[in-house]
């Protein structure tokens, strides 16, 4: 970490998360704060949300304040428990410092959780400080399915890393990665993420070293490879085939998208070129003048509508795939591991059965590889059904959003032309009296 | 009052408001023996399109499209009767002819234009082959355009062999070629070429000509760049249809998400096909488009010929009051203007009293001729000016009122493409709200 961070971090502690004002001073650029991610700081306080028991959320709106509110639902369903862990990210910032520039966003949690110290928390964390913990959570609990972070490495030159556009992206993503480990039965009562979310100087902790690591970790971790894998079981393999084909339609999806908003992008340039023309002629053809200007500008409204849905497009929907196909990356990592343990177990097994080995196995170490196997199985199972469910909303949200970006777009589209009907149409009356 | 496919117009054809200076000119200007020829009212169609393959001179296979002229009385429709109509077939070159005979014979009108003779401004998927059945179909509509605006037309509506281009299918070729129309084509078209220069050109008519130049600049444009916008449009949305294949695949490995994804997938296979539908009506917009663009050539001929009128006027004048010149010369004795005959005399010894008597004679009596020619041409000029203008006057109405049809019935298309759009895509998002 460069030295110049932990200076300027805040030191907001304990304060309300609404009173919090921007604590770093080395700002150069003030950028204007994204919103709160839809307004959660408001529902996020009250614990009983009004949401009526199984009828679905409108997901309408793109905000993620919907997918939290589904999420509450849906882990309500699951886990029959009411939650007590709220986090969300927002506010990114810049900070110019002499060695580097970077971004840090606000980190606000809510918890009623005795595992903390106080019931609120805000804290300015940057991107380094997400795969930080991400590491520490594949490192502590490798059975278990741990969410994607956005890209680490950006090419800089192609993507301006500063860009309101891409910050918001990588805001988006942040904070749907914190909200899945907080949402974790399991992953969320990790030390590391307590840390995360509740220390002040998070440098400090991280040089300690290695904290403890869970006792699955622990034991995981020093699995011994070289052992053949004889079957698998079938659930297993069928999580594996089936990621294997998600995976491949997710990339004919994101090559589809890609190809839309080039059309679409080239498509604009013509429209862009098409509209001044019937200015051009407005000028001269006097007796047709407001008509053709009407049908000028109708058609930079529809430039204009246009611009915004492949705007959002490439904000919105892209990155969803791309982080779904960086999820199932890891997915396959925890399958391969869940691979290896068993093999471990079966392989010590038949040692212990034939007395092959001289450094053998004794009878407890294959009964702590049949612990362990068993109980990644029993992890990854849940995690697996978990990760589907949470998929499935993720996507329907997805799509449906995109759907309605569809219709806003051709909803403006239709008021522009529609309202010039009137202006071409009053004119033929006149037509008769004019003399052009 | 642009043609419908399939719609019979009722064109009424009835002339009321010639002028009977007009009615003489075109008596004169109609050839044939059916006299004057005023027809009511007649119901003009061009119903249908056939192939035709003959042997040409060189032995050679030809394949041409010959269009179904179909008339009838349209008073047969007000009746309730329905006889036949009467028909003949045509090929494109016959309405050029046509066409050109119209020109020629009323070069101060514009003469509506025909539908293009080779597909331009296409866009990818349109075919430029003119043998293409969408290209053939558009033609045939363009054709029927045609008739009915020169049925239309107060004073070409009157033209005997228009007429008999509708009703007589035999002869007609040669009828129109003995009216020796085709020489005056040929000198026409070198005019309108020529370079002169007008020194007092009439400002109106400048103005016309500056302003169909403009017309046909910017509608060019306009349909180069239309036709780059279908392209991309038609992009767009067939890249849609690309998600109905990957959907169902992906929805194959899906439980509970496997119908949304499926049907949301057929949703966008329509709208990718929806697209074709919309280009083609969107056709018929630029091919109204086109015929002002047309257009534009024929008013930019009326202004050429104008001009070329003005000049030989100005000629004229100017060649009369330099032998009025030379004939106060010869009264007063003086040379102001040169003349190789002045200097000849001078050099080789002046003339006789007798010969400048007969040369004042002759030169009296060319003046008298020019003058007379002068006041005839001068006529001829006002008249051309009075029935250009009146027809230009006429056609701007026209014109202003079709454009304007043609705006709104864009803009009705772009609405209704709308509509489609936000169905199609509330659709599919019924159907990911199930997944």
């Amino acid at each position: 970490m460069s030295a110049s961070t932990p200076k300027t971090l805040p030191t907001s502690g304990p304060k309300s998360i609404l009173d919090i004002c921007h604590p770093l001073s080395a700002e150069e650029s003030v950028r204007t704060p994204s919103p709160d991610v839809g307004n959660t700081t408001g529902s996020i306080g009250e614990k009983d949300l009004s949401l009526p028991n199984g009828t679905p959320v409108d997901t309408s709106s793109p905000a993620s304040s919907s997918s939290l509110l589904n999420r509450l639902q849906l882990d309500d369903d699951l886990d029959g428990e009411t939650r007590d862990l709220f986090v969300t990210v927002d506010d990114p910032k810049k900070h110019v410092s002499t060695m580097e520039t970077y971004i840090t966003y606000r980190v606000s949690t809510k918890t009623t959780r005795v595992e903390f110290d106080l019931p609120e928390y805000s804290f300015r964390r940057r991107y380094q400080d997400f795969d930080w913990l991400r590491i520490k959570l594949e490192e502590t609990q490798p059975t278990h399915l741990i969410p994607p972070l956005p890209e680490k490495f950006v090419m800089k030159g192609v993507v301006d890393r500063f860009s309101e556009e891409f910050v918001e992206v990588r805001r988006k993503a942040l904070d749907k990665f914190l909200k899945r480990v907080a949402d974790h039965p399991v992953l969320s009562f990790n030390e590391h993420f307590n840390v995360f979310l509740s220390a002040k100087d998070l440098n400090a902790y991280k040089k300690q070293g290695l904290a403890l690591l869970t006792k699955m970790g622990e034991s995981v971790k020093y699995v011994t490879g070289g052992y053949k894998l004889r079957g698998r079981p079938l659930e297993f393999a069928a999580m594996g085939d089936y990621l294997d084909v998600f995976t491949q339609k997710l990339g004919t999806i994101d090559r589809i998208a890609q190809r839309i908003i080039k059309e679409q992008t080239e498509y604009l340039v013509e429209l862009r070129e098409y509209g001044p023309v019937y200015s051009s002629w407005a000028g001269f053809e006097s007796s047709l003048q407001e008509p053709l200007e009407g049908v000028s500008g109708c058609v930079a409204n529809c430039a204009g509508a246009l611009e915004e849905l492949t705007e959002d497009m490439n904000d919105d929907f892209l990155p969803v795939l791309k982080e779904y196909v960086l999820y199932i990356e890891s997915m396959k990592t925890v399958l391969k591991k869940r691979d290896q343990v068993q093999a471990e177990y079966e392989g010590k097994l038949e040692a212990v059965a034939f007395r092959k080995e001289e450094r053998t196995a004794t009878p407890t170490d294959v009964e702590k590889c049949q612990d362990r196997a068993e109980c990644f199985n029993a992890d990854l199972k849940a995690d697996w059904d978990r990760w589907q469910n949470n998929k499935r909303q993720d996507f329907r949200q997805l799509l449906t959003g995109t759907a309605d970006k569809n219709i806003q777009y051709y909803e403006k589209c239709l008021a522009a032309w529609e309202s010039i009907i009137p202006l071409l149409q009053d004119r033929q009356e006149n037509t008769k009296t004019e003399t052009s | 009052m642009m043609a419908d496919t399939g719609s019979e117009e009722v064109a009424v054809i009835g002339n009321t408001d010639l002028t009977p200076g007009e009615i003489e000119n075109n008596m004169k200007n109609t050839m044939g023996e059916k006299g004057t020829v005023l027809f009511r009212k007649m119901e003009i169609n061009v119903a249908e399109a056939e192939k035709r393959t003959v042997k040409n001179a060189v032995n050679m296979q030809e394949t041409y499209t010959v269009y179904l002229i179909e008339t009838r009385p349209a008073d047969a429709a007000a009746e309730g009767t329905n006889p036949a109509p009467d028909s003949l077939w045509r090929r494109y070159s016959e309405f050029e002819i046509l066409r050109n005979f119209l020109l020629v014979t009323y070069p101060h009108l514009v003469v509506p234009p025909l539908p293009e003779k080779r597909a331009e401004f296409v866009w990818h998927k349109l075919s430029a082959d003119n043998m293409d059945p969408d290209f053939v179909e558009r033609r045939r509509v363009g054709l029927e355009n045609f008739l009915l605006r020169v049925s239309s037309h107060p004073i070409l509506s009157t033209d005997n062999v228009f007429f008999t281009f509708l009703t007589e299918e035999n002869g007609w070729k040669e009828m129109v070629f003995e009216t020796g129309f085709q020489a005056k084509a040929d000198s026409r078209l070198k005019a309108l070429n020529a370079t002169f220069r007008v020194k007092n050109p009439d400002k109106r008519f400048a103005e016309m000509k500056h302003y169909s130049d403009e017309l046909q600049s910017v509608i060019s444009q306009l349909l180069r760049v239309r036709a780059r916008v279908a392209d991309r449009l038609y992009g767009v949305y067939k890249v849609h249809g690309n998600y109905g294949r990957v959907f169902s695949e992906w929805s194959a490995i899906e439980k509970e998400m496997g119908d949304g994804l499926q049907s949301a997938g057929h949703h966008m296979d329509a709208y990718a096909a929806s697209v074709d539908d919309i280009l083609e009506e969107e056709e018929h917009y630029a091919d109204q488009l086109k015929e002002y663009l047309f257009y534009t050539e024929a008013l930019r001929a009326v202004c050429r010929k104008h001009e070329l009128m003005q000049f030989e006027l100005e000629m004229a004048a100017q060649d009369l009051s330099t032998k009025k010149q030379q004939q106060e010369e010869l009264a007063t004795g003086t040379v102001r203007t040169f003349s190789l005959k002045g200097m000849t005399s001078k050099l080789f010894g002046q003339e006789t009293p007798e010969q400048r008597e007969a040369k004042m004679k002759a030169l009296e009596g060319q003046i008298q001729e020019d003058e007379e020619s002068l006041k005839d041409k001068n006529t001829e000029c006002d008249e051309f000016v009075r029935g250009a203008w009146l027809d230009i006057e006429r056609f701007k109405d026209q014109k202003n009122h079709d454009l304007k049809e043609a705006l709104i019935s864009y803009a009705i298309m772009q609405i209704s493409m709308c509509k489609k759009g936000i169905q199609v895509w509330t659709n599919a998002k019924e159907c990911f709200n199930k997944m």
